[in-house]
């Protein structure tokens, strides 16, 4: 699981802002343009992104790999049919290109996760929706950046702890059965725990956050999420 | 300072705290000991308002905790027993901004408290590094300066040293002391007196939800059995 990682890299540097712009942007392309052409301009910036964050698509691919399962398994979903002919490419084909135009983004948001602070997002989030809906978006955001990884980490530990007692034995059902009762019990203790530290730390649903700068390197990051998202707009025109 | 009047904590029939009455003055470093169950965590997160008094009451300076936490969570900083479950940040200066924060004070002021903060747990320009990268003593010593930034005048600490190793507990050791000498009020939470004995001017000894011991650290030495601990000393 990709968590924030202190850093010094172009992505580490930019305004959350500027980088959710982006991430907007692209989102609206890839879903208006489901074309070749699409892909390899979401791919592009997908690349440029990983490459600015440091980040190399191999481990974005090893943190994320449930996610790329899913994805894989749709265009097999989708081909598969009840009757002669078995498999249908054709429909497959069709699948495969929707699951293409998440991937961009799958890869664009690993680098935003990488490489920024989730107070910042709260901070960038609050300002971008002001009023308690941005102030319950962000602390939402915040609680679950927060517990998301705990939860899988807990998962693994009991996925070890059954296996260090021969687990592997057992059915797959009676495994899977085990590790999701245990792990959703430890969710729930997990959520008392972080419940009882925010309370023991005063938590106000309107802190002080820290104070986001939009600087120069910002605004060809934005100008680049505002053409992507502009970019539908370019069929209107006669 | 921190007083309780007949304070009673239940747990469904079972009374975990019940009827204690106690006095921790500022700037006193107090042990509250006592055998697995007989009530000393329930009894210390009332002083911070993180439970509710089924009876008595809880003060701190003379309020009550129950119609004004936020002020008892300021003056009373809570170090839970495992560090893990105190973060609330992936990193270090994350967490120990988190507190300030919530206060609504001015970045600068954050800014300040933190650096102090790390600087008193020896942690000093590390606020950037992930905390899960951390060593357990390293991981103790963050969740003190997050409870530290809130410039408390008490600290209270749920078993500190467990799970530590030697150095690491005398690292955490030698933070406390530090911090009881600059005036800090500490009130440490243990089942373990042997490295405290130093550090601690008197003991409360708790059985079955009771306090059945109060004295002074030398004087509480020859009674501890009675509450179900073991003389550091033997």
């Amino acid at each position: 699981m990709l968590t924030y990682e202190p850093g010094d890299s172009l992505a580490h540097g930019l305004d959350p802002r500027a980088k959710l712009a982006v991430q907007f942007g692209l989102a609206v392309a890839v879903v208006a343009y489901p074309t070749a052409r699409g892909f390899a301009v979401g791919g592009a910036v997908a690349l440029a992104a990983l490459a600015a964050g440091r980040l190399s698509p191999l481990s974005v691919v090893r943190a994320y790999w449930p996610v790329f399962l899913f994805l894989a398994v749709g265009p097999l979903v989708g081909g598969a049919a009840l009757g002669e002919p078995w498999f249908r490419v054709g429909r497959a084909v069709e699948s495969l290109r929707s699951v293409a135009r998440v991937v961009p983004v799958v890869f664009v948001g690993a680098v935003y996760v990488r490489t920024t602070p989730v107070r910042e997002t709260r901070a960038a989030i609050q300002l971008v929706v002001p009023g308690k809906v941005g102030r319950l978006f962000g602390v939402g955001v915040g609680l679950v950046f927060r517990l998301f990884p705990v939860v899988l980490s807990d998962l693994r530990a009991t996925r070890r702890a059954v296996h260090a007692r021969a687990g592997q034995r057992r059915p797959l059902r009676d495994r899977v059965r085990r590790i999701l009762t245990r792990g959703l019990q430890r969710s729930f203790l997990r959520a008392d725990r972080l419940s009882l530290a925010l309370r023991a730390r005063c938590f106000a649903w309107n802190p002080t956050l820290p104070a986001l700068a939009f600087r120069r390197r910002d605004y060809p990051a934005a100008a680049l999420g505002a053409a992507l998202a502009a970019s539908p707009l370019l069929g209107l025109l006669p | 300072m921190i007083e309780t009047d007949g304070l009673v904590h239940r747990y469904g029939e079972a009374a975990a705290v019940d009827g204690v009455s106690l006095t921790v003055d500022d700037g006193e470093a107090v042990a509250v000991v006592g055998a697995n169950g007989s009530g000393k965590t329930t009894l210390v997160r009332h002083f911070d308002a993180l439970l509710e008094p089924d009876e008595g009451t809880v003060r701190v300076d003379g309020r009550d905790v129950t119609d004004d936490p936020v002020y008892a969570r300021t003056r009373v900083g809570m170090v839970f027993q495992n560090p893990r479950d105190q973060f609330v940040a992936g990193t270090v200066g994350a967490d120990v901004a988190f507190g300030p924060e919530n206060l609504g004070l001015d970045r600068a002021e954050i800014d300040r408290r933190v650096e102090a903060a790390l600087d008193a747990v020896d942690m000093a320009g590390r606020g950037d590094e992930r905390i899960d990268r951390l060593s357990g003593g390293e991981q103790a010593r963050v969740a003190v300066a997050g409870a530290l930034a809130m410039e408390p005048d008490h600290l209270v600490l749920d078993e500190p040293l467990v799970g530590l190793d030697r150095a690491a507990r005398e690292s955490v050791l030698a933070r406390l002391d530090a911090l009881a000498a600059e005036g800090t009020g500490l009130v440490v939470v243990t089942h373990d007196l042997r490295d405290l004995v130093g550090l601690v001017d008197r003991v409360v000894g708790m059985a079955d939800g009771r306090v059945a011991l109060d004295a002074e650290t030398e004087r509480a030495l020859d009674r501890l059995d009675e509450v179900g601990v073991r003389d550091p000393r033997c």
